[in-house]
């Protein structure tokens, strides 16, 4: 049996990365897509830990399911907010919507 | 109608009251005849319930009174009753405020009339009355606390019923205040009273105490402090100097309100709750006794030197006042309560009367009147009448309550106490004969005045005429076949007592010393200001310290005034600059500038830029995650 902290350590490094391309990209399609990593990587910790430390019940495979589900729907609200900020000012850098402060 | 339906004689004037207060100013002639109606129909009805009174005294082995109560709060063994109670010193008071009300009442249509408030005048006087009768007919201490301070509320509307007057509003003001002081004694006195009782009811509250349910010391305190609002209300020494400031109202208000009722309100709760007093250590009575003693001399003194007609008044009520807590002070609510009962008709006449020189003249100060008794025979002679009561001329009223006074003194007193109720006797005399004197006899001074002056018209002068009755036969009374005839069980001695009935008897040896010593300054004041008013001005320059000493009232106002504006003032300038400086620039400022100052920093961190928020939630997620490995929860 392939050993639980492989599959963590996955979950982790996707994670990570995630991160970094949250952090570190100005694109605002690249951001979004560094969300979609983080949750994936949370959707692997789920499945791990319910296959290794819990098999009878499906909980943590239902909370993967509800995490895809909800990521497709932040992804798809995500572009279309990118696409209006794109036809707005013709740029989709996120350092340049800082509107929305002091 | 009876004794159970007291309550009828002060709910028609507060009716009136709530009728006039909305429909008044489009009634005919401002409302005053619904006033007059109102106050009418309750002295009528007060003698329904004197017959029913002396019904059950006739039948009823030791009678104590009659009335009734309700529930006022009612709730799993806290019961609260209120009530009316009718017994033999309430009906004295009944009498005294109903028929002085309805005279003055009459009185005011022509004093008042053409007035700017006229109807303004009517209505508060309807609510006067309405609180003075609810507070003699109370059977409870918390509706007699609320109709006093009813009736010192009206007081201070009508001192200050000019109001466009500083002088007057600030008179309004002082009586306010300095009765207060009294009330919230009273206030104290009326809860230390109930917590040990459980109840209002001022019988039970007798009751519980002659039982022995006080310790004598809280008995002490407790009355003590109820007769401080009997001082304030009562303008006994030291809280006095509301009462001659209070002259500034309309006449027939000093009248109704400052002479015959509101002010004998201290005597009247005082009489009510002797058992009480007789009840506490005897140095609570000794301590009525003296400062009645007290007020008697310096109003006297004080009286012989103001130049107000309406001010020397106040100072001879100020005097009577003394008077009937000195007779309280002796045991004798029997002496207190006649005294009180022709006090009320003479003194209201007295005041009446010199409302009438007032208004023919309209000058107060005695030294711009003068040689009246021609133009105004009747208001002189009436006013004659109500002097020589007040000096105790025999025969009329004032003779005979003042001798029962002395009497009551002479048996209960030490012999010092005694004499110096006999000499003031002689100042009363000087000063009420001064004051006729300089009023209606003499030389005119103003002769504009004196050529002005004209009698008062009959709506004026017929309630003087009525008052004057009283006044003449009160002291029939006293005897048993009048009291009799009347209905009553005998004289007045044998009708209110707070002991034993007991029949009335004329001391001669009482009687000729005090005609003596009031004759004596009677004869002393005429020959001084009628037959050689030279000699006045000599005697004045001789002893001018003491003249001085008299007509600054002792300085007694004057220190009041400083106590005020050093003490009072200052203490009230470090607690605004506390209040200022450390309530508001710092508790109430402090904390809105530090709402203010954080949000003005912390908005700098709202930066608008996408990754500093995602950098801060990484972040936090940081240190959270550290914290939890650093702190092992």
């Amino acid at each position: 049996m392939i050993p639980i902290n492989d599959f963590l350590v996955l979950g982790t490094i996707l994670f990570s990365i995630g991160m970094y391309g949250v952090l570190a990209r100005r694109n605002a399609v690249l951001v979004l897509m560094g969300v979609e990593l983080m949750l994936q990587g949370v959707s692997i910790n789920f499945i791990t830990f319910a296959a290794y430390l819990d098999p009878t019940n499906a909980t943590g495979v239902i909370f993967a399911i509800f995490v895809i589900v909800v990521a497709a729907a932040e992804a798809g609200l995500g572009l279309a907010i990118i696409l209006r900020l794109f036809r707005n000012r013709q740029t989709a850098n996120v350092d340049e919507a800082d509107l929305m402060k002091w | 109608m009876g004794m159970e339906q007291a309550w009828l004689l002060p709910a028609i004037p507060l009716a009136a009251f709530v009728f006039l207060l909305i429909a008044g100013p489009w009634l005919p002639r401002r409302g005053d005849w619904v006033a007059i109606a109102a106050i009418g129909a309750s002295f009528i009805l007060f003698f329904p319930i004197l017959l029913d009174l002396q019904d059950a005294v006739k039948h009823t082995e030791g009678f104590v009174g009659g009335g009734k109560s309700w529930d006022w709060i009612s709730y799993e063994g806290f019961n609260i009753k209120l009530g009316f109670f009718v017994d033999q010193i309430t009906i004295v008071m009944l009498i005294v405020v109903s028929s002085v009300a309805l005279l003055v009442q009459i009185y005011s249509v022509a004093y008042m009339r053409g007035d700017a408030r006229y109807g303004w005048y009517f209505t508060v006087m309807c609510l006067f009355v309405a609180s003075m009768l609810t507070l003699v007919l109370a059977d409870n201490l918390l509706l007699m606390y609320a109709a006093w301070e009813g009736v010192g509320f009206c007081s201070f509307l009508l001192i200050g019923f000019w109001w466009e007057r500083r002088s007057a509003a600030e008179a309004a003001k002082k009586a306010f205040i300095t009765t207060r002081i009294g009330d919230v004694g009273f206030l104290i006195g009326i809860i230390l009273l109930y917590r040990e009782a459980g109840t209002f009811n001022i019988q039970e509250i007798i009751h519980f105490a002659q039982a022995g349910g006080y310790s004598s010391t809280y008995l002490a305190i407790a009355v003590l402090f109820l007769f401080m609002g009997a001082v304030g209300k009562s303008g006994q020494f030291p809280l006095h100097v509301w009462l001659p400031d209070a002259m500034e109202g309309p006449t027939p208000v000093s009248a109704l309100i400052h002479a015959a009722t509101m002010v004998v309100a201290g005597v009247y709760m005082v009489a009510r709750m002797l058992p009480l007093f007789e009840e506490a250590p005897a140095v609570v009575l000794d301590i009525v006794t003296i400062l009645g003693l007290i007020t008697v001399w310096l109003s006297a003194t004080m009286g012989l030197a103001a130049t107000d007609i309406k001010r020397v008044i106040a100072y001879s009520t100020l005097n009577s006042l003394g008077l009937m807590f000195v007779a309280l002070g002796s045991h004798s609510v029997t002496a207190a309560m006649l005294y009180l009962f022709v006090h009320g008709f003479f003194k209201a006449m007295l005041f009446l009367g010199s409302g009438a020189v007032i208004h023919a003249t309209e000058k107060q100060d005695v030294s711009e009147l003068g040689s009246l008794r021609d133009k105004m025979p009747i208001t002189s002679l009436t006013f004659a009448l109500g002097a020589g009561a007040m000096i105790g001329i025999i025969p009329l009223s004032g003779f005979w309550a003042k001798d029962e006074v002395l009497v009551s003194t002479h048996h209960a007193q030490n012999i010092f106490c005694y004499i110096a109720l006999l000499a003031s006797l002689a100042v009363t005399g000087v000063y009420m004969t001064r004051l006729y004197v300089l009023t209606f006899l003499s030389t005119p001074k103003d002769h504009h005045v004196y050529d002005h002056a004209h009698e008062a018209e009959p709506l004026m002068s017929v309630p003087l005429i009525i008052l004057a009755i009283p006044t003449l036969i009160g002291g029939l009374f006293v005897f048993h076949f009048f009291g009799k005839a009347l209905g009553f069980p005998g004289g007045f001695t044998e009708f209110v007592y707070s002991v034993e009935p007991e029949k009335f008897k004329f001391h001669v040896d009482v009687a000729v010393l005090s005609t003596a010593l009031a004759g004596g300054g009677l004869i002393l004041a005429y020959y001084l200001w009628e037959v050689r008013p030279a000699l006045v001005d000599r005697i004045r320059t001789t002893f001018k310290p003491i003249a001085i000493l008299l007509e600054r009232r002792y300085f007694i106002d004057d220190f009041y005034q400083f106590i005020i504006n050093r003490v009072i003032l200052g203490l009230s300038a470090v607690i605004a600059w506390f209040d200022r400086t450390v309530v508001n620039d710092t508790g109430v400022d402090g904390t809105a500038g530090l709402g203010w100052f954080a949000g003005r920093e912390l908005r700098l961190t709202e930066t608008g830029k996408l990754p500093n928020y995602a950098l801060a939630i990484a972040g936090g997620v940081v240190v959270i995650a550290i914290l939890f490995l650093v702190l092992e929860v």
